[in-house]
């Protein structure tokens, strides 16, 4: 039975259920709740672990070498907080003190950006410890069981982390099997410690100083053990296949057995190239298609991969990388690839081309995959290429040019040949069909919006299907609109974690949102999909008319959930919204959710559980003719009586003249 | 005349050292009823840990393990060849964990993690270093009553030899690397018990060596 938790969660699960026993950490976004969740649990006696509050990052990670000298010791950081803690961790390699990270990807800056990219773990890089990258929230939690697994192996010894992509990974919620403890124990050992400290019977110095001699040899030693990682990871992976049923290895291979086009890449964007994938497999005119995602990063099981595109006869090779090269010749997944492959097939190996996408936050979506597979198969055919990294999304430095005008003359001068033999192929563009449902909430933060879209995600996967909720998340305040989308696929023999953006229901949980000018909320809803407004005075032909929504084939619906929550004295409108969501989204059935709203709404239980009810009920797309008195919560007043998106500068000078009154 | 009786500076809680003129004499401290012996109780044992032990394919064959099949230890040790080792965690002298596996490392000699287990470390030559000798004389040594020299020296050259009265401390002259520390922290001031090059306790000598 899968539960509803977010990535972050996931990985607080995996370090549970690992029975860690020391748990040190700093906050940092996005991996903060992870850290939050066990502390929780260490507090209310769920999980018997110490938890530290370190000062730093580089105090956290000093503290898990510390005490994974002696027992099993875990942490989870991000972006500069991992970049903190490099210099510790390297003697936590050289040391061989198996300890566990976690990590939420994200930007290193500067400039600061909180959102995802490899930057942090691509700067870890060379600090010998063991690196996983997971696509979602059961592969994180199930990567962090078997990271331990592998770290404690007597062949390694080694430090893991465990990477999940910031925000589309570690808070997207969805549904996670946890498995049961007692057998996570059969798969997972005790701890033991081969050099305890406070071990009386054998005193033992760690980290001695040593001389060239000594220490080259102990350098040699390191590096055999964690090659051995490679063999032991595939080992642990098919163990737990054994047991869970859910198989890993060093890589997976989506797509074509014999694929002449590859995309290969990190982690959690393999989700929109799956789409993708599954979208350009078997259409005319398309040889075969294949994604590569690679899950063992460090070690890089080399071999492995340039024996499986040389299974597949593959020809070309695009490799994305979500961070940068600073200086090397590519950037350092495509940079590994091509040795790989130059090492173990030499002139036989495919063409490789390196593409750079997803910084700091910016999304790898369905279409750039089939751009990429696009220039795979320019290159496949035999067409030049660029020797340095191609970009997504930048529109003075395309991977294809329509018109000359539109690129930086600098590159045009520099590329403009290779990019006149370079053509955008039809076949490979077409629009993918949606093949799921997708809801987006427009609301504002601190109304409760992700608090329902969750509870509807947990509803709708007790009812067998797969949900998946994304919240955006970002440097927005209390009161600003912020969305949150969430996804029904009901193939559930294969899980779809890309949004198409096409909507069939939005819904807007303040109605002075549909003012905003930056707020286009028809963008994106299907043919006869549906609008819902939260609203006690609008009525539907007035919304009608504010959004020029003219013939267009859209339901529109209002709810007067500030209404219901006033007369039950609740203080959000989430609940309400709630009851109103499956009102206009029948595809998750009302009375069987109930079941799961009783057991898991938010208190006062009885209060959110009727407000759900009579927001179902009080939906309507009816013109009502009396006017309703205008009803406001005092939270969505606070909201109306600051709307920063219509503030301009000129508003900043009364503020200014109360200062200079005193 | 009696002479004047001074009583030494000393860690040791039991006993106590009386001076008069040049001889020492030594006597139980008041309010001391002699050196306790405690046994380890329960709640002592939860705070150590217990190191496992890791066995070559040899040492295994030499001492045999209670509660493991030895011979079938031995043939899959001898499947993965000299390399092999065998892990065995008993932490109550039971077996509770055992695994083979084959040694990780390239240099043997090297331990994992630059780990150094203490007492095992090999003695060194480093008598090179010095440029003063240093001597205990037994006869200025209060024995294993004192021990102040051997607790404070930093290479561990100082050791007690015999017992009880008539004990006395030694240093190793290979393992001395003549730091000063034990001819400043003797709680004999190093009267007549610590020589230098020969030469007992020297004014002259302290202010040259630290600039007094």
């Amino acid at each position: 039975m899968a539960t509803v938790l977010a990535g972050n969660g996931a990985a607080a699960w995996g370090f549970r259920l690992s029975r860690v026993q020391c748990y040190p950490y700093y906050p940092i976004t996005p991996s903060t709740a992870c850290s939050e969740q066990i502390s929780r649990w260490v507090h209310d006696g769920a999980m018997e672990a110490v938890t530290i509050n370190a000062e730093s990052e580089h105090s956290a990670a000093s503290q898990i070498i510390a005490a994974g000298k002696s027992v099993r010791a875990g942490t989870a950081t991000s972006s500069k907080g991992l970049l903190y803690m490099i210099e510790v961790l390297e003697n936590a390699a050289g040391g061989g003190v198996p300890c566990g990270l976690f990590l939420g990807n994200r930007a290193t800056g500067a400039p600061i950006n909180i959102w995802a990219d490899n930057s942090d773990a691509y700067a870890m890089r060379d600090s010998g410890v063991i690196q996983i990258f997971a696509a979602d929230g059961q592969e994180t939690l199930d990567s962090i069981i078997q990271g331990y697994r592998i770290a404690e192996n007597l062949r390694v010894r080694l430090p893991f982390a465990v990477n999940l992509r910031g925000f589309t990974g570690t808070h997207a919620y969805e549904g996670v099997e946890i498995p049961r403890p007692e057998e996570v124990n059969r798969y997972l050992p005790p701890f033991v410690s081969l050099h305890p400290l406070f071990a009386p019977e054998k005193p033992v110095t760690y980290g001695a100083m040593l001389s060239a001699y000594p220490y080259r040899r102990h350098k040699r030693n390191q590096m055999a053990a964690l090659s051995n990682a490679c063999e032991i990871t595939l080992k642990a992976g098919q163990e737990f296949a054994e047991k869970f049923g859910r198989s890993y290895g060093h890589f997976e291979w989506i797509g074509d057995k014999k694929a002449d086009l590859v995309v290969a890449l990190l982690g959690e964007s393999a989700s929109a190239g799956e789409v993708a994938t599954r979208h350009l497999q078997g259409k005319k005119g398309i040889p075969g298609v294949a994604l590569l995602k690679i899950r063992l990063f460090s070690p890089f099981p080399a071999k492995e991969i340039a024996q499986a595109l040389h299974r597949a006869g593959t020809k070309a090779l695009v490799v994305l990388d979500e961070g940068l090269h600073h200086g090397g010749v590519l950037p350092p997944l495509a940079q590994r690839l091509t040795t790989a492959i130059q090492l173990y097939l030499g002139g036989k190996g495919p063409k490789v081309a390196s593409v750079i996408g997803g910084l700091g936050g910016s999304e790898v979506r369905q279409e750039h995959f089939q751009l990429m597979f696009n220039l795979a198969d320019n290159i496949a055919e035999g067409n030049p290429y660029r020797p340095e990294p191609y970009w997504l999304d930048i529109e003075e430095d395309p991977i294809f040019v329509e018109r000359e005008n539109q690129v930086s003359p600098k590159l045009w001068r520099k590329w403009g040949e290779v990019w006149k033999k370079q053509q955008r192929k039809e076949k490979f563009c077409s629009p993918i069909p949606p093949d799921t449902n997708e809801i987006r909430i427009y609301s504002r933060a601190g109304q409760g919006a992700i608090t329902s879209a969750v509870g509807f995600t947990g509803a709708g996967i007790q009812n067998g299907y797969q949900l998946l909720t994304v919240p955006a998340f970002g440097s927005e305040r209390r009161g600003a609109i912020i969305t949150t989308d969430t996804l029904l696929n009901f193939h559930n023999e294969r899980r779809i974690r890309s949004f198409m953006r096409a909507w069939d229901v939005v819904i807007l949980y303040d109605d002075t949102i549909l003012y905003s000018p930056e707020h286009q909320v028809l963008d994106g809803l299907k043919e006869g999909g549906a609008l819902l407004v939260n609203t006690s005075h609008l009525s539907v032909k007035k919304i009608r008319e504010i959004l020029n929504v003219g013939q267009k084939k859209v339901r529109v619906l209002t709810v007067p959930a500030e209404a219901v929550s006033e007369r039950l004295g609740l203080k959000h409108i989430n609940m309400a919204m709630l009851g109103a969501l499956h009102k206009v989204y029948d595809k998750v059935p009302f009375e069987p959710a109930q079941g799961y709203y009783e057991k898991n709404v938010p208190r006062p239980r009885e209060k959110s559980l009727e407000a759900i009810r009579l927001g179902f009920s009080e939906t309507s797309d009816r013109e009502i003719q009396r006017t309703r008195k205008e009803s406001r919560l005092t939270v969505s007043q606070e909201f109306r009586d600051w709307r920063p998106e219509d503030h301009s500068q000129e508003s900043w000078p009364s503020a200014l003249e109360e200062v200079q009154l005193g | 005349m009696k002479e004047k009786q001074q009583i030494l500076v000393s860690l040791n809680r039991h006993k106590e050292f009386v001076v008069t003129g040049p001889f020492v004499e030594m006597r139980e401290r008041q309010g001391s009823s002699g050196p306790e012996k405690r046994e380890p109780t329960e709640s002592d044992k939860g705070k150590f840990l217990h190191p496992p032990e890791i066995l070559t394919i040899e040492e295994v064959a030499q001492k045999p393990i209670d509660g493991l099949d030895t011979p079938k230890v031995l043939n899959a040790m001898a499947d993965i060849g000299p390399e092999a080792r065998l892990f065995v965690y008993r932490p109550e002298g039971k077996v509770t964990r055992h695994e083979i596996f084959e040694d990780p490392r390239v240099c043997l000699e090297i331990q994992r993690g630059a780990v150094i287990e203490n007492l095992r470390e090999k003695p060194k030559d480093v008598s090179g270093w010095r440029t003063h000798d240093f001597f205990i004389d037994i006869k200025g040594c209060l024995g294993d009553e004192c021990g102040r020299c051997a607790i404070v020296c930093p290479e561990n050259a100082i050791h007690l030899m015999g017992k009880g009265k008539g004990s006395f401390h030694e240093i190793d002259p290979l393992a001395c690397k003549g730091c000063f520390i034990c001819w400043v922290e003797c709680v004999r001031t190093a009267a007549d018990c610590i020589l230098v090059d020969g030469k007992t306790f020297d004014p002259g000598m302290r202010a040259k060596h630290f600039g007094e």
